[in-house]
């Protein structure tokens, strides 16, 4: 599985890229690949509030469901509108053009709480 | 990110651990990568690299090849066999004969539902082969009688519309079979049986060959152009052609009448299992239907969703999902007759906590070659 060292993660398998005061979202490489084929993407509303952990949108494949949990609270600046024609590319390029939606965090500081790469090829090894 | 709701249709109960049991081509699986799931108590691919909305495409243009040994197979011989097929099973063999294939029903004597949906192989005369869900082969050997034989053999679905010339280029015997035909061939030596049956709404092939020489059988076929594909694409293909999956659109509770198969029932014949039953439904008018909706986004409609109509649950949705070749969502769903349904009317399916609309649509929801379930 591919955990690029330059970005964050959460223990619910998001991914986190900081630029400037935002931060950048998306589902890793780990997820993807455990959804199968992903066909619909919920996205969150832009110009939402949403807390540390809330729910930021779904992703569904053609076996299941599942939410995306925001990894740091704030407000949802922007959202990546090509999903809603090309879900494919969460799995396609989970890291690039599969991004979900950009965050300006309440707490910019909460970033560093988060996992580096290192531990997150932990928690999904084996 | 978690897991709020798992359900395929595919493996609605998570099974894990090494009490599964694995086909004669299971070592194959794992050497194209496949990704393994629990069904039905056996340890089947779910999807191979490509993933599933590949494979299903390609069983739309080109040809696709399955591992379906995990269905069962049970021989029944002998000169009673016929009597005890005809007693215990919906459909009439009188409509067929040896050399042919016919989709029937195991029906629960107390209410008509549906037990088992079963294919049998009328091999020969005297000769059987009846191929019931992996999960339901005991119940089978129970009203039948017969030796369960699923151990003795791998089944490899070809389907797609190349399906018969990519075959025929190392089976031509084999790939000539008719539609619903039943017939043998020889590959290494070795007698094995072919029906033009399949679970995709596409012209193919199911071949039954002995375990210990499926592997060679399946690397042959893959080497011919035709591609691997997993019960992933097999779940969205069948669900397009509006194909019942047992414990979905059949089941406990659910009759063939209501599943919208009453030419699965032989009337002509004086007994049957569960024939009193399923008559009585029949006087009455079924209480509900099946029906196929179709929604206009891509969110996957997801089975045991309400249905509604207006402000009234009408029914619910038994399988569903997002339809590669149409691109928007599909379902297949039993809704109560008295709802008065019918083609293009507007429905609308509850899903958490929000409500898609709906429209009632014929099925199947694709024809992309004219092959469905029937004879």
């Amino acid at each position: 599985m591919n955990v690029p060292d330059n970005l964050r993660y959460s223990t619910d398998h998001e991914w986190i890229r900081s630029d400037g005061d935002r931060v950048r979202v998306g589902i890793t490489d780990y997820a993807q690949d455990a959804l199968g084929d992903v066909v619909f993407v919920e996205l969150p509303a832009e110009g939402a509030t949403v807390a540390a952990g809330g729910t930021l949108g779904e992703v569904e494949s053609t076996k299941s469901v599942s939410e995306i949990y925001a990894p740091v609270g704030g407000e949802v600046v922007a959202v990546n509108r090509a999903l809603s024609d090309a879900p494919e590319q969460v799995n396609q390029d989970p890291y690039g053009e599969g991004w979900i939606c950009e965050i300006l965090p309440s707490d910019p500081s909460a970033v560093d709480g988060l996992l580096d790469a290192e531990a997150y090829r932990q928690l999904t090894a084996g | 990110m978690n897991e709020a709701s798992a359900d395929s249709g595919n493996s609605s109960v998570p099974e894990l651990g090494h009490s599964l049991r694995q086909t004669p081509l299971f070592d194959a699986h794992r050497g194209l990568g496949a990704k393994l799931v629990g069904f039905g108590g056996w340890e089947m691919p779910l999807a191979y690299p490509g993933g599933t909305l590949a494979e299903h495409r390609a069983c739309r243009t080109e040809a696709v090849a399955f591992d379906v040994s995990h269905l069962g197979t049970v021989r029944v011989s002998g000169t009673d066999g016929f009597d005890r097929l005809q007693a215990a099973l919906s459909n009439d063999l009188r409509r067929v004969g040896p050399g042919r294939a016919q989709y029937t029903h195991l029906l629960s004597e107390d209410d008509g539902s549906v037990v088992d949906d079963i294919i049998v192989w009328w091999v020969s005369d005297d000769v059987f082969d009846v191929m019931p869900n992996a999960s339901n082969t005991a119940r089978v050997v129970d009203a039948i009688g017969g030796e369960d034989t699923t151990e003795t053999r791998a089944i490899i679905a070809v389907q797609g519309p190349m399906a018969r010339s990519r075959l025929g280029t190392i089976l031509p015997g084999a790939a000539a079979v008719p539609r619903f035909g039943v017939a043998g061939f020889e590959w290494e030596g070795v007698p094995c049986l072919v029906a033009g049956t399949g679970y995709t709404g596409e012209d193919g092939v199911e071949c039954a060959v002995p375990a210990d020489t499926a592997e060679s059988l399946w690397a042959a076929i893959l080497g011919t152009g035709v591609q691997p594909a997993g019960l992933g694409a097999r779940d969205t293909l069948r669900l397009e052609a509006a194909l019942p999956l047992h414990g979905h659109e059949l089941g406990p509770g659910i009759t063939p009448l209501q599943a919208g198969l009453g030419w699965v029932i032989g009337w002509d014949k004086p007994a049957f299992r569960g024939r009193d039953a399923l008559l009585a439904e029949k006087n009455a008018g079924p209480r509900r239907l099946l029906v196929g909706l179709a929604t206009e986004g891509r969110q996957p409609p997801r089975e045991g969703s309400p249905v509604t109509k207006g402000s009234k649950i009408v029914g619910t949705v038994t399988s569903g999902n997002f339809s590669p070749m149409l691109e928007h969502g599909i379902a297949l769903a039993l809704v109560d007759t008295t709802a008065g349904v019918s083609p293009e009317t507007t429905l609308a399916i509850e899903q958490r906590g929000r409500a898609m609309t709906a429209t009632v649509v014929k099925t199947p929801f694709v024809r992309a070659g004219q092959w469905a379930i029937g004879n």
